[in-house]
């Protein structure tokens, strides 16, 4: 036991005196979870609080524009600027300018065409039911084109989203004015409210199910993204410290002069091990408690710790061990500090771009999208994902331990036949 | 030969698997109790192989190795426990203080804390770094560090303790520091084997020595009679006369 406690001490001495591992390890992930949690808090807002800035300028001499402009802002997607002053030939540099993504134009002839579309629709229908009407010809006016403007940065699918939210309202207006003029040509003048009811308002309903194990209705945001992702990094991090004692202690011969000791080379390593899993569970209890108590004061979401904690417990654990591992692969193969700092850091900042902590896989090519399956920081990303939005569920959480266990077993035997070539073990 | 042999090395060979050439060949030494044995040789004669070979790090290639306690012979963890190995390199950590690193290396050798804990302070005495044991051993100086270095391989009272070039870099004093105490503790019993380039101080301290070249053992027995044999004064003449004045890299 004290041969236990005093290799399990001789690893916490050299960790508390590594003082710039130390911080990497620890002020690191929180300066990193604040600095990158502030920036992408505005990018979530736009895509989860339904609020999407939304620059409209409205030159149409009738109604149906503003009835547009109104179903637009009763709809609480959209934060609406209105600016009809802008002429539209100005409407690029005007969306530039405000810092907005989307400008919508409203043509003057928007209500004309519109209502000329409707009075042809009426005409069509009223002749094929063989039924007289006034014959007195109106004016033609053409349907009108809305112009949609988007900010090139933003997303294809993004705009298609939009676009496809400003059709449908514009099938509400056009329904409604073909009703209205239907019932018109018919002298039914102001009896089209019922049939408005039951063709417009009475659609198909489509009610929206959250796919969590436990109802959670939980949407990723930035703590929720940045917390886990940036922890995750900094775990992986510890390869600067951990990697290179190992190098150091294989280079002077610390580890050749145990094995003339009568103890097993087994007791360091799991020495090192424990240690370095016990930083990692202080680097989590850390950044989430920053997510929990430090971040809403600052205006941003409020990190939500997942219900099932044991489940929770066993994945901090399991990232923890691939981080460890890999820490140790790298230590027991670079020849120099320098090598093993250099090589860990630039393949961790690697693992962590492919692996979705940078930015999200989602928005990733399909390519990418399949690289990062080969990144252990995405799989331990995956991991609090799903915990933190699935509700934890095991069957899902299973991949994430195969894929996990699979890199730890590669990491420790890559580790063991470098030392045994090296004759430590 | 004085006393009962402790190590008998029987046509040992080494072979590493990128060399060539044999790195020993048919090495065979007995060594006996309490005795201070010097391997001498110019540089990659074989003598840190054959260490390295008696101190467990590296296995030879053939021949047989027999330690012996009062007699009998003693293996695996017993064999660990009784020898004691103070490398060339300082094989320790830096960024810890002597007490942390003798706490360290003690406790691997099985020493209990309370033994250990007199030990190590009797070290730090008697090595004169007492004033120094809280302080990181990596802004000591060169004499310090080979001190640190033969306390960690002496802190469990080894029987048999192998020392690789144990003053090679330090001042005057601090070798003499070194020498004067593995002297003390020869004299209760220890048996030393010691690597060295100085051969003024190989010829005060050994009493027998084996002079290896090209991996092999080319003169063996007590110094006095060694250099009789070979008419010389001393045991730099002998060296020079046995393996010659080439350089040596």
């Amino acid at each position: 036991m004290f041969k236990i406690f005093s290799s399990l001490r001789k690893e916490y001495l050299l960790l508390i005196n590594d003082k710039v591992g130390l911080a990497l390890m620890f002020l690191m992930p929180l300066l990193l979870v604040f600095i990158i949690t502030i920036i992408q808090d505005s990018a979530y807002k736009m895509v989860n609080e339904n609020q999407i800035p939304l620059l409209v300028v409205n030159h149409d001499a009738g109604e149906e524009g503003e009835k547009l402009v109104a179903l637009l802002t009763k709809s609480g997607l959209f934060k609406i600027d209105s600016q009809d002053a802008v002429p539209e030939k100005s409407l690029k540099s005007e969306l530039l300018s405000r810092g907005k993504l989307i400008g919508l134009y409203i043509p003057q002839t928007f209500s004309a065409g519109l209502e000329s579309n409707a009075s042809d629709v009426s005409n069509i229908l009223i002749d094929d039911l063989g039924l007289e009407r006034d014959s007195v010809s109106t004016r033609k006016v053409s349907m009108p084109t809305l112009s949609f403007y988007n900010d090139p940065v933003l997303q294809e699918n993004y705009s298609y989203s939009v676009m496809g939210i400003i059709q449908s309202y514009m099938s509400v207006i056009e329904n409604s004015l073909m009703i209205d003029r239907m019932y018109a040509t018919m002298d039914l003048g102001g009896q089209s409210e019922k049939l408005k009811d039951k063709m417009i308002s009475n659609r198909v309903k489509i009610n929206q199910i959250v796919a969590s194990n436990n109802n959670s209705t939980a949407i990723p945001n930035s703590t929720q993204h940045n917390v886990p992702a940036w922890t995750i990094f900094a775990m992986f991090f510890m390869v600067v410290s951990l990697g290179s004692n190992i190098v150091k202690e294989r280079v002077n011969g610390s580890f050749l002069r145990l094995k003339t000791m009568p103890t097993t080379f087994m007791l360091v390593m799991f020495s090192k091990m424990a240690i370095y899993v016990i930083v990692a569970v202080f680097q989590v209890a850390l950044t989430f408690s920053m997510g929990i108590w430090i971040l809403p004061e600052l205006g941003l979401p409020k990190l939500t710790i997942p219900s099932n904690l044991f489940a929770f417990g066993c994945v901090i654990l399991i990232s923890s061990m691939a981080a460890v591992s890999y820490a140790l692969m790298i230590g027991a193969y670079a020849r120099t500090e320098q090598q093993a700092n250099g090589f860990g850091a630039i393949s961790i900042i690697i693992f962590g771009a492919i692996g979705g902590i940078l930015v999200p896989t989602f928005v990733m090519p399909g390519f990418m999208q399949f690289v990062s399956n080969f990144s252990p920081l995405h799989w331990c990303l995956e991991g609090f994902y799903i915990l933190f939005l699935k509700g934890g569920s095991w069957q899902e959480l299973k991949n994430v331990f195969a894929f996990l266990g699979i890199f730890i077993l590669i990491c420790q035997l890559g580790t063991y036949f470098k030392l045994r070539m090296e004759r430590i073990i | 030969m004085t006393g009962p042999v402790c190590i008998e090395i029987q046509n040992v060979s080494k072979k590493y698997k990128s060399a060539q050439e044999n790195s020993l060949t048919d090495v065979s030494l007995n060594i006996a109790m309490s005795d201070i044995f010097g391997l001498l040789g110019p540089n990659g004669a074989g003598k840190t192989t054959l260490i390295s070979i008696l101190c467990g790090i590296i296995p030879q290639s053939s021949g047989t190795i027999n330690f012996y306690h009062e007699n009998q012979p003693v293996s695996g963890q017993e064999r660990k426990s009784r020898i004691g190995f103070v490398p060339q390199e300082y094989a320790f950590y830096q960024e810890l203080t002597p007490r942390q690193n003798l706490d360290y290396f003690g406790a691997m050798y099985n020493l209990a804390k309370i033994d250990l804990e007199t030990r190590r302070e009797h070290l730090l005495e008697i090595l004169g770094l007492s004033k120094f044991a809280d302080k990181k051993v990596g802004s000591f100086s060169g004499g310090m560090k080979r001190r640190v270095n033969l306390a960690i391989g002496i802190i469990h009272e080894p029987d048999i303790l192998f020392l690789d070039e144990p003053t090679v870099g330090v001042d005057v004093q601090s070798r003499n520091a070194i020498i004067r105490y593995l002297r003390e503790i020869n004299s209760t019993g220890t048996t030393i084997i010691y690597t060295s380039h100085h051969m003024s101080e190989a010829e005060e301290f050994c009493k027998h020595i084996a002079l290896i070249d090209h991996g092999r053992v080319i003169a063996k027995g007590d110094l006095t009679a060694l250099r009789n044999e070979h008419e010389v004064s001393n045991l730099q003449s002998l060296f020079i006369k046995l393996t010659g004045e080439e350089y040596r890299d």
